[in-house]
């Protein structure tokens, strides 16, 4: 009981430092967060309460909750919500089962596996806006070959690009991010997917296990980590991926190709209304910060039980 | 419970052949161990009788049933994995009743067999835990625990103890003694350390290079090696092997090592006078008494106490060899000994061919 006593007759400088030292050493890397996360979070914040244009050089006030009483009325807004979920949806299910399909494709073993797996990667590496201009071009009819496909399948009448149809329009650019994002899948899954230790499989084929049950009972569990987090993360991601709807749709037709990251694009860059994009922006976040809490208790229950 | 027949098998990969035609026949309830160094190829012959690896060419039947083009889910044996293998997500319980779940086994059954099975293997308290949270004895017990609640027609064992340490490992190797005993089980059992191949086995199958090199009781191998690699292999410490000539003269055999020094050996071998053997004496055969006591003198160059006695390193004639006594009193580094031979324990081999040779009858 002597200790206390004698830090208190320690001189007031001494204390000083001993308090401020593990904040000194962790200063670097706080000045650094905090300069380049929490300053631009905290000013796009403030823009959602204020009046911004860039058209008006006069404005910048507060204007309270005025923008998220329009975005409560703002039709466009709904209907972006909505295709985001779409969009978002469509993508992550479809990139999620191809590329598990792959990764077990590329586990196995065979000649030029090597080879495969690096030309299967390959997508990921093509920069967003040449995949949606590649894709626009693909589905072009007069320089695409699919819409030519499609009539000779006869899925199509006359060969016209899905891109100007309100109906179809939002599987291009969903066609385009599935391709692209495959290997993302192929890769994270196919890694999970080697630290299985092989004894498991040789003992579950002892036991009885066919391919169908070896896949359910032991690749799923060891796998569902990963995928609880990629999923997470690429649905994230995703919805905040506008690059290939703004290149080969910018929205339309019709806003029916519009998602909430674009629309935010749009207001901002086109219209120049940065006070209303951050107000859009700040219920995305919302919406993306309530959806990461669910999946990460989801992994964290997932783990605990594996 | 069955016989199982290999015959003439083989396994190739590619252009490398790592069996060379096995032939073995393991009677019902046999408990046979394939012992040799890694690489040898007695883990593929144990993988080729479970079904996970395919048999190139010739047969295995177990229970006088072909089974080279069957599944490992249909041959009905239970396999121990060195890692264990046990499902990581499942509890010990759940571990256990696996296979016989999948086989459809009644509920009722299952609760029996695993209720059997744990109180076997002294498990009772842990069914529920899940494998992360055992020790590696634990696990061990676990995975033999799912072999037998199947009560399958053969187990395999595949290096289940090398995880394990050295006290432990002595531990279950009794338990796996005595749960053989106890179930009577066909089981074949793969490990490099032949002193688990001698405590376990009925029949000890010696390989070297995908090639059986002896088939025979433990104390078979160990009293009459069939050649040289099985002569170094088994024992512990291993056989001293010297470098001499057989030499015939006056009616009497004897061994010329190093320096002219001659070995009585036991009886005329079938080998012209003059020829290159290699006589092998087990360190514990290597007599060593106090200087006076006639015989060979040597200087003890090194003394390796184990407590129940004392390995001594000689060179009574050239070549190092090693004495195992149990008189302490000679185990002290300088000191002089007597060291004499016993010919009737003098193992001779054929230098050529590695062969073991006997004395003529």
């Amino acid at each position: 009981m002597t200790a206390p006593v004698a830090a208190r007759r320690r001189p007031f400088l001494s204390r000083l430092a001993d308090a401020s030292e593990p904040w000194l050493y962790t200063a670097p890397a706080l000045i650094l967060i905090v300069a380049v996360m929490l300053v631009p979070l905290v000013l796009g914040i403030s823009y959602a309460f204020r009046d911004i244009k860039l058209l008006n050089p006069f404005g910048g006030g507060f204007v309270g909750l005025r923008h998220f009483e329009a975005l409560a009325t703002d039709e466009a807004f709904r209907t972006a919500l909505v295709n985001t979920l779409w969009w978002t949806g469509a993508s992550v299910v479809f990139q999620f089962v191809f590329g598990l399909i792959l990764a077990l494709l590329l586990n196995q073993p065979f000649r030029g596996r090597a080879v495969a797996q690096a030309l299967c990667f390959l997508p990921w590496a093509v920069p967003s806006f040449l995949t949606g201009l590649d894709w626009a071009w693909l589905f072009n009819p007069v320089i695409g070959p699919l819409p030519h496909w499609f009539v000779a399948l006869g899925l199509m009448d006359t060969p016209q690009s899905i891109l100007s149809d309100p109906d179809l329009a939002m599987w291009g650019p969903i066609i385009a991010n599935v391709w692209w994002g495959i290997p993302f899948f192929a890769i994270t899954l196919l890694a999970a997917l080697q630290a299985i230790p092989k004894d498991l499989y040789e003992a579950a084929a002892i036991d009885g296990a066919g391919p169908i049950e070896r896949f359910r009972s032991i690749t799923l569990p060891f796998l569902a980590p990963t995928i609880a987090i990629t999923i997470l993360l690429r649905t994230v991601w995703i919805s905040n991926f506008a690059d290939l709807i703004v290149v080969m749709t910018n929205g339309g037709p019709a806003d029916r190709t519009q998602i909430v990251a674009s629309y935010i694009f749009t207001t901002a860059f086109r219209r120049l209304d940065f006070g209303y994009a951050s107000a859009i922006a700040l219920v995305l976040l919302v919406l993306l910060l309530a959806y990461s809490m669910l999946i990460v208790l989801l992994r964290q229950s997932l783990l605990k039980r594996g | 419970m069955a016989a199982i027949d290999i015959t003439a098998a083989r396994k190739s990969y590619g252009s490398v052949d790592v069996l060379h035609g096995v032939d073995l026949a393991i009677g019902d309830g046999e408990f046979v161990v394939l012992v040799g160094p890694s690489g040898c190829g007695k883990s593929t012959l144990l993988r080729m009788i479970a079904g996970l690896e395919e048999i190139s060419s010739g047969e295995i039947a177990i229970g006088g049933r072909r089974v080279n083009d069957l599944p490992p889910k249909d041959r009905d044996i239970a396999m121990v994995f060195q890692s264990y293998a046990l499902y990581p997500h499942m509890t010990v319980a759940q571990n256990m009743s696996y296979s016989l779940k999948l086989r459809r086994t009644p509920k009722e059954r299952i609760t029996a067999a695993i209720t059997a099975a744990a109180g076997k293997l002294g498990l009772d308290e842990l069914t529920e835990r899940r494998p992360k949270a055992l020790s590696g004895g634990q696990r061990q017990r676990v995975a033999m625990g799912r072999a037998i609640v199947r009560s399958p027609k053969a187990f395999l064992f595949d290096e289940p103890l090398s995880n394990l340490d050295a006290r432990l490992r002595e531990q279950m190797r009794v338990e796996i003694k005595r749960l053989h005993k106890d179930l009577g089980a066909t089981s074949i059992y793969v490990t490099h350390d032949q002193i688990e191949a001698m405590t376990l086995a009925d029949r000890i199958v010696a390989m070297n290079g995908g090639v059986v090199q002896q088939v025979g009781s433990p104390l078979d191998l160990y009293d009459r090696p069939a050649n040289l690699f099985v002569a170094g292999f088994i024992g512990s410490p291993a056989m001293n092997m010297i470098p001499a000539v057989y030499r015939f003269a006056d009616g009497a055999a004897v061994a010329e090592v190093e320096g002219g020094h001659r070995l009585p050996l036991a009886g005329p071998f079938p080998v012209p006078d003059g020829t290159t053997v290699v006589i092998g004496v087990r360190p514990e055969h290597v007599t060593v008494a106090a200087p006076g006591a006639g015989g060979r003198r040597a200087d003890v160059s090194l003394v390796e106490p184990t407590g129940f006695g004392s390995i001594l390193h000689l060179a009574p004639f050239g070549p190092p060899i090693k004495a195992f006594t149990l008189d302490r009193g000679l185990g002290r580094d300088g000191a002089a000994v007597d060291v004499t031979f016993d010919p009737a324990r003098l193992h001779v081999f054929a230098a050529a061919d590695g062969r073991r040779m006997d004395p003529a009858p």
